[in-house]
């Protein structure tokens, strides 16, 4: 009876061992962080300036045909019912997407541009995406059962035109250009440090700034 | 509240938990000899047979949760492909699993039942297998139930990690074993209570329906079983206060769970038919020396639902960090 409960034993150890090692190692191990390239858009909303009317949540939905009641954006009311604001919240594009890393199928994916695509003919619709990207900007569509986010309207974009929800702000909150350009207002703005990542402790380095007020 | 993930999950996450633990239970007493101090073993018969099922059932339960995966089905492949995610991990667990916890429950069986052995072995149309039953039975046996006990550790733990992989989306999935430990309390949670439910269904269970099993087997097992329960709620104690000391969402789904929405699933369909019960009817058992039905049946049922209810309960209390 002596050996094979050694043997037992051993192997529980084993796979004890393998089991805690792993995401350890994978903490050990440099991540594709080093050579991240850097993201190529930004978008910056000026939450002083947005009125929180949603022509960006409608002109969303119409350009990507999105059924009634869906976009890809949505907004979160802060502040309080004097001197209330509004948080518009759509994929951060982030450079360390926590949905790509946990999609099981390679679906989800960073350009090199870094902007976070969905390639909609990997996708299982597992939404383990939705779970783990902590800004909900994930949106899951019934009708092919795939999930679906922002894509910074990225044809347009290449075409040399606007995401939708840009064009159709009418205070002209969201303001939209090349990081890699030092002339452009955005590149400026960043270089300033007045528009900030929300909530840079995710660790997630999204390419959306907010301008926010603190109260 | 998390919506995307429901009761689907929740049941294959129990399911998984269970299997794993009901082979690690049925490995343990071949390994500890004690499968072989009487002719016929219920509990390491249920123990090596049912979790092939189990976590097969599971398996087909995930995938019907899953979107386009379920309408095409040859998308599931791609699962095995980003090794960056927990559930190709957990995918890749499940494929090695099956087979291997399906092979050592038969040759448990075929060693219990040499009868049916026989009869297989004069069948001619598995003459070609003939060359396998040279194989020492009991030796390849070992062999499958050890290989099955690490994919069965493997298997509990993932189950765990997968939701606090997610990190600071669902702060509660992630909470920490204590503030200042950075080792997330899901996995081991998640692993003791598939131990917990494997003797639950195999020993309460089976072996109180079976041959009344505290009677002159194992006696140190309520002792053990004790243990666990007490471990267990060590746990899921740890699991709350660290969540509420976290604050934020996380301290929402703590009060949620003590006090909130979810305290009746909580308190009645899993701390007492869990933790309670079987904990008092098991003192009461060690120092008689054995389970009544009621006792052992009732603490066996009590700890297999609250195991379900348990994971049912992490799903849905999970809250989204706020913005
Ligand atoms: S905001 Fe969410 S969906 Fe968009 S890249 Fe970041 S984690 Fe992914
Ligand atoms: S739902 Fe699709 S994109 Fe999201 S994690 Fe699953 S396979 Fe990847």
């Amino acid at each position: 009876m002596e050996i094979p409960r050694r043997r037992f034993l051993g192997l529980v150890a084993a796979g004890a061992a393998a089991v805690v090692g792993a995401p350890l190692l994978k903490g050990v191990l440099p991540a594709t962080a080093g050579e991240r390239p850097k993201a190529r858009y930004a978008l910056i909303i000026d939450t002083t300036k947005c009125t929180g009317c949603g022509a960006c949540i409608e002109a969303c939905r119409l350009r990507n045909h999105l059924p009634e009641g869906v976009s890809y954006i949505r907004r979160i009311v802060k502040g309080n019912d004097r001197k209330p604001w509004f948080l518009m919240i759509q994929c951060q594009h982030c450079a360390n997407p926590p949905c790509a890393t946990v999609c099981p199928t390679n679906a989800t994916y960073r350009r090199e541009d870094g902007v976070v695509l969905i390639d909609e003919r990997l996708c299982v619709g597992c939404k383990y995406c939705m779970q783990a990207c902590p800004y909900q900007a994930r949106v899951y569509d019934e009708e092919r059962g795939v999930a679906d986010k922002c894509w910074l309207c990225l044809p347009w974009v290449l075409g040399g035109g606007l995401p939708a929800c840009v064009e159709a702000c009418i205070p002209g909150a969201r303001l939209f250009g090349r990081t890699d350009d030092p002339e452009s207002e955005v590149a400026q703005l960043i270089a300033s440090g007045r528009a900030k990542p929300l909530h840079p402790e995710f660790g997630t380095e999204p390419s959306i700034l907010y301008y926010i007020i603190e109260e | 509240m998390q919506t995307a993930w429901g009761w689907l999950p929740a049941i294959y996450l129990f399911l998984g938990g269970m299997g794993a633990g009901a082979l690690i239970i049925a490995a343990t007493f071949e390994f500890y000899g004690k499968r072989y101090q009487y002719d016929f073993c219920p509990t390491t018969l249920v123990g090596a047979t049912v979790p092939g099922p189990l976590v097969i059932l599971g398996t087909i339960l995930l995938i019907f949760d899953l979107g386009a995966g379920l309408r095409e089905p040859w998308r599931i492949l791609y699962m095995f492909t980003h090794f960056s995610s927990v559930m190709t991990w957990g995918v890749w667990l499940l494929t090695f699993f099956i087979p291997v916890s399906l092979i050592y429950g038969f040759l448990e069986s075929v060693d219990t039942f040499p009868a049916a052995r026989e009869w297989l072995k004069a069948r001619r149309w598995l003459r070609w297998t003939r060359f396998l039953w040279n194989l020492p039975l009991r030796r390849t046996k070992r062999v499958f139930a050890g290989i099955g006990v690490v994919l069965a550790l493997g298997v509990a733990i993932y189950t765990g990690i997968l939701l606090s992989a997610v990190g600071p989306a669902i702060p509660f999935w992630s909470t920490r074993v204590l503030p200042f430990i950075p080792v997330p309390m899901m996995p081991l949670l998640f692993l003791v209570s598939a131990l917990s439910t494997g003797i639950g269904l195999t020993v309460d269970l089976v072996g109180t329906l079976t041959v009344g099993f505290m009677e002159h087997r194992v006696k140190s097992l309520p002792w053990i079983h004790m243990a666990f329960i007490g471990v267990e709620t060590l746990l899921v104690g740890l699991l709350l206060i660290t969540a509420l000391v976290d604050g934020g969402s996380a301290a929402q789904s703590a009060r949620e769970i003590v006090a909130g929405t979810h305290a009746v699933v909580f308190w009645v369909l899993i701390i007492i038919p869990g933790f309670v019960y079987p904990f008092v009817v098991h003192a009461y058992a060690a120092g008689l020396g054995r389970h009544s039905l009621a006792s052992g049946v009732g603490s066996g049922v009590g700890i297999v639902v609250a195991g379900l209810f348990l994971r049912y309960l992490i799903l849905v209390s999970g809250i989204p960090a706020a913005l």
